[in-house]
């Protein structure tokens, strides 16, 4: 279970975050809406301990975050797949997914990691040998979705999975996230693609210059009004869901 | 204060100081006095004009003692050959300028560490090319060394500690300081308010580098014989380096602090252990860029504030 | 023809240890970003550490390698823990420039300590084999520098090893390239720190070792051999140990060639040009990327 309380946060003399509280329940998907500079990657750099916040509590199994160093945060089962990627592109498929694995919990079971990647994402089986600067865009986003995952994350934390993908590979990435939280993985994604990521979130948040303005089940936040109009309009992207139907 | 209240109040006081000095050959008419005097005004003169880009415009160099060295080598010439001493150091210090402003363009588009080891490996080529074509000690003729007046080195070298003075203190207090101020701060800030980085980076080169020609001017005036490529040494850069932070770079009376402090340590310590002064200084220098990165100057205020602090709590 | 082969042998052979000294300035800047120019004092004191063992227990100085190597290694790690580590707070661009300050004023330092220790003059380890040399048609080659050309590529290849098969290794890789992602997968970028840092003196403890066996040393060949090493990583860019080891002998050779053409003095200036033109043609290039 992952809580938020009132965290403030910034860059410098610049605030992203003024007070945001939420919290992500064990097995759930829960998604982060908002506009560009709302203050979602932010948020998820907070939690990852990458930006140390001003105040304010983040906890993890009721452990808090906000002191250990990012390398320890994924020690506790909480792994971020990074906006843009971030994937170390002078290597290869195989060694970026088993950097993945570095932290001691898994490095272990680092084979059985490869493994259920590589039948999640069977594409990458073939291309393991392959520097990932070689690959296209969706197959280095999964490359990236596989790398988190074989840190044997309990929480995996996504930051706009989809962005820059075609709809088919965004429909693919999404099957999987799916299939990973059904593995008993919880998920927390960050997405400007509203209806891709109510297609397959239980419960959102919507995320304004900084502030919680809404949260709601998936549906309850499709249906709103505010949201219709400002994320939904007629530029909104059509995605085939991946539980069937379109938005 | 306002910006350069403080600079102008040191100049008064250093060039009070400097006044002083002038009586020193009639107060103290001792060679090995005026000679340990003189190293230090030259220190003065050498660690102010390095100040000049590093401190105000913001970049280290260290190919410092390419413009030493070229002003030391074009004196030496004109003056073994007949011209006025001070004519030729001026021709000096115009071709290290001349020099520094024909590298300065490509030199500042590097930025910062790259600027530095691309200037070390400028003044190390001077040196090398130097050191092959004039491989022989330069020594002055027999006549010239009979009339040589060691007081007449003295106050040149106490003329050149005031003008350098004088000069970083004028820069601070003047517009161009204020540009320079504002492109160390923030480069790309202030080219956007207008301030034009590369021209103002020029210029505090081009002062830089007069200055540091006039004092090699001054070196090949007051030594008796050296090898020419001897002043190009990466040492003097060094020392000019070491002096600037120890005493507090981008100061007035950092610089000075530095060079009265490493002259007398130097001086004092040479007469025990040869280099061990260097090994003082250079773990001196890693505390002050880890601790105190305004050097002496920084300290001294500190302690005043620790001071003031105290009689105000008493 | 022969005397300007046999110069360019005798450039090849050099430049391996060209190669080797950079090879450890271009890992510590490319994994930590810090530009260490007390380099060459730490090939400097790896030399006078083989000069040491040779002269007070009579070791080989290509067996002191075994004890110069674990000594330098301890001495990188107690730099970063002492001086370096406090460095990488900073970010880039301040911490080059913290790194380059502080390297210099560790330069200066050891440097003194060296001319106190053993003098400023110049030291060598005379062997019973350090005349022997391979002769192969007109040319004559010095057995002990071919042994440390040898041996300089075959610690190039060992670095590689590690950097592509221990698992630490391919976290120092993953830290150079993106170390906000190499956090992310959970590496301590501290301690790929540390271990970069120790690698890297215990690659200039080496390169000391053999500039000693093959030639000399002295106070003053520090200086000297971060300017090597920096020619080396401008010509070779960063990445590659290999190609940081080819930059040196083309270095080796380029030196040889200019001694060839304009005579010995020259031999110095013409790395230094090359890095100033490379410098002048791609400011950024130096160790953009």
């Amino acid at each position: 279970m992952l809580e938020i309380d009132g965290l403030q946060a910034g860059y410098g003399d610049v605030r992203a975050l003024f007070g945001v509280t939420l919290s992500v329940g064990a097995g759930e998907i829960v998604a982060l809406l908002g506009p560009n500079g709302a203050g979602k990657s932010t948020l998820l750099n907070c939690v990852a301990g990458l930006v140390r916040p001003r105040s304010g509590a983040i906890r993890w199994d009721g452990q808090d975050l906000r002191t250990l160093g990012a390398h320890l945060i994924v020690e506790r089962g909480v792994a971020l797949v990074p906006e843009g990627r971030r994937l170390f592109g002078g290597m290869t498929v195989q060694e970026n997914l088993e950097l993945g694995a570095f932290a001691s919990r898994a490095w272990g079971g680092r084979r059985a990691g490869l493994e259920r990647v590589y039948t999640l994402f069977p594409v990458l089986a073939e291309r393991r040998r392959t520097a990932v600067q070689a690959l296209s865009g969706g197959q280095q986003q999964m490359v990236a979705v596989g790398r988190a995952l074989m840190a044997s994350p309990r929480l995996l934390m996504l930051d706009e999975p989809s962005l820059g993908l075609a709809p088919r590979l965004v429909a693919a990435i999404l099957e999987a996230l799916v299939a990973i939280n059904r593995a008993g993985v919880t998920v927390f994604l960050v997405e400007q693609n509203v209806p891709a990521a109510l297609s397959l979130a239980h419960r959102g948040y919507l995320l304004e210059g900084g502030r919680i303005v809404g949260e709601g089940s998936g549906a309850s936040l499709m249906a709103d009004e505010h949201v219709r109009r400002a994320y939904l309009g007629p530029l909104a992207v059509r995605t085939p869901s991946p539980r069937g139907g379109h938005q | 204060m306002t910006a350069g209240g403080h600079e102008r109040r040191w100049a008064i006081v250093i060039l009070a100081a400097l006044a002083l000095l002038a009586l020193l050959p009639l107060t103290a008419p001792r060679d090995d006095v005026l000679n340990f005097v003189f190293l230090i005004l030259l220190a003065i003169t050498l660690a102010e004009s390095w100040n000049i880009v590093a401190g105000y415009a913001g970049q280290v160099n260290l190919g410092h003692a390419a413009f030493f060295g070229l002003g030391a080598l074009v004196t030496r010439m004109l003056w073994t050959e007949g011209a006025p001493v001070l004519l030729a150091m001026a021709a000096g210090a115009g071709t290290a300028t001349l020099f520094a402003l024909v590298i300065g363009v490509a030199a500042f588009r590097l930025r910062g560490a790259y600027f530095a080891i691309g200037t070390l490996a400028l003044g190390e080529i001077l040196r090398t090319t130097v050191g092959n074509v004039l491989p022989e000690i330069s020594t002055l003729p027999a006549a010239t060394i009979a009339s040589y007046r060691l007081t007449q080195r003295y106050y040149l070298a106490l003329g050149l500690a005031a003008v350098s003075v004088i000069a970083v203190a004028a820069l601070a207090t003047s517009r161009l300081g204020l540009g320079m101020r504002a492109i160390r701060e923030d480069e790309e800030a202030a080219e956007s308010s207008g301030v034009g980085a590369l021209s103002l980076k020029l210029t505090a080169l081009a002062l830089s580098t007069a200055l540091a020609g006039l004092a090699g001017g001054l070196f090949a005036y007051y030594h008796i014989s050296y090898y020419p490529s001897h002043p190009f040494g990466p040492h003097w850069t060094f020392d000019a380096l070491l002096m600037t932070f120890i005493g507090g770079v981008g100061t007035l009376q950092g610089p000075v602090l530095g060079a009265i402090l490493y002259i007398v340590l130097k001086e004092y310590l040479a007469l025990r252990w040869v280099d061990i002064h260097l090994l003082i200084f250079g773990a001196l220098f890693v505390g002050i860029v880890l601790l105190l990165p305004g050097g002496l100057v920084q300290a001294a205020e500190r302690a005043r504030g620790v001071l003031g602090g105290a009689r105000r709590a008493a | 023809m022969s005397v300007l082969a046999q110069q360019l042998l005798l450039g090849l052979l050099i430049g391996g240890l060209y190669g080797l000294a950079a090879a450890g300035l271009s890992l510590v800047f490319g994994v930590m970003r810090v530009l260490n120019v007390a380099h060459g004092e730490l090939i400097m004191l790896g030399g006078y550490g083989a000069f040491w063992l040779a002269a007070l227990f009579g070791v080989d100085p290509f067996a002191s390698l075994v004890l110069v190597i674990p000594g330098s290694l301890l001495l990188g790690a107690l730099l970063y823990w002492g001086l370096f580590g406090f460095v990488v707070r900073a970010h880039e661009e301040t911490r080059i420039k913290n790194s380059l300050l502080i390297g210099f004023g560790l330069a200066l330092a050891l440097h003194a300590l060296a001319v106190r220790l053993w003098t400023a003059d110049e030291r060598s380890i005379p062997t019973s084999y350090g005349g022997a040399v391979l002769s192969v048609g007109e040319l004559s080659i010095p057995l002990v520098r071919l042994a440390t050309l040898t041996l300089a590529l075959v610690l190039i290849g060992a670095l590689q090893l590690l950097l592509s098969r221990w698992r630490w290794g391919k976290a120092i890789r993953a830290t150079a390239e993106d170390w906000q992602a190499a956090l992310l997968t959970g590496i301590d970028i501290r301690r790929a720190y540390l271990l970069a840092f120790a690698l890297g003196t215990a690659l200039a403890g080496a390169a000391g070792t053999l500039v000693t066996v093959a030639y000399s040393v002295s106070p003053s060949i520090g200086l000297e051999w971060t300017l090597k090493a920096l020619i080396v990583v401008v010509l070779a860019g960063l990445g590659s140990m290999l190609g940081t080891f080819v930059g040196g002998l083309v270095l080796g050779l380029a030196e040889a060639a200019s001694a060839a053409t304009f005579g010995g003095p020259y031999r110095e200036i013409v790395g230094l040009v090359i890095f100033v033109v490379v410098l002048a043609v791609r400011p950024r290039g130096l160790f953009g990327r």
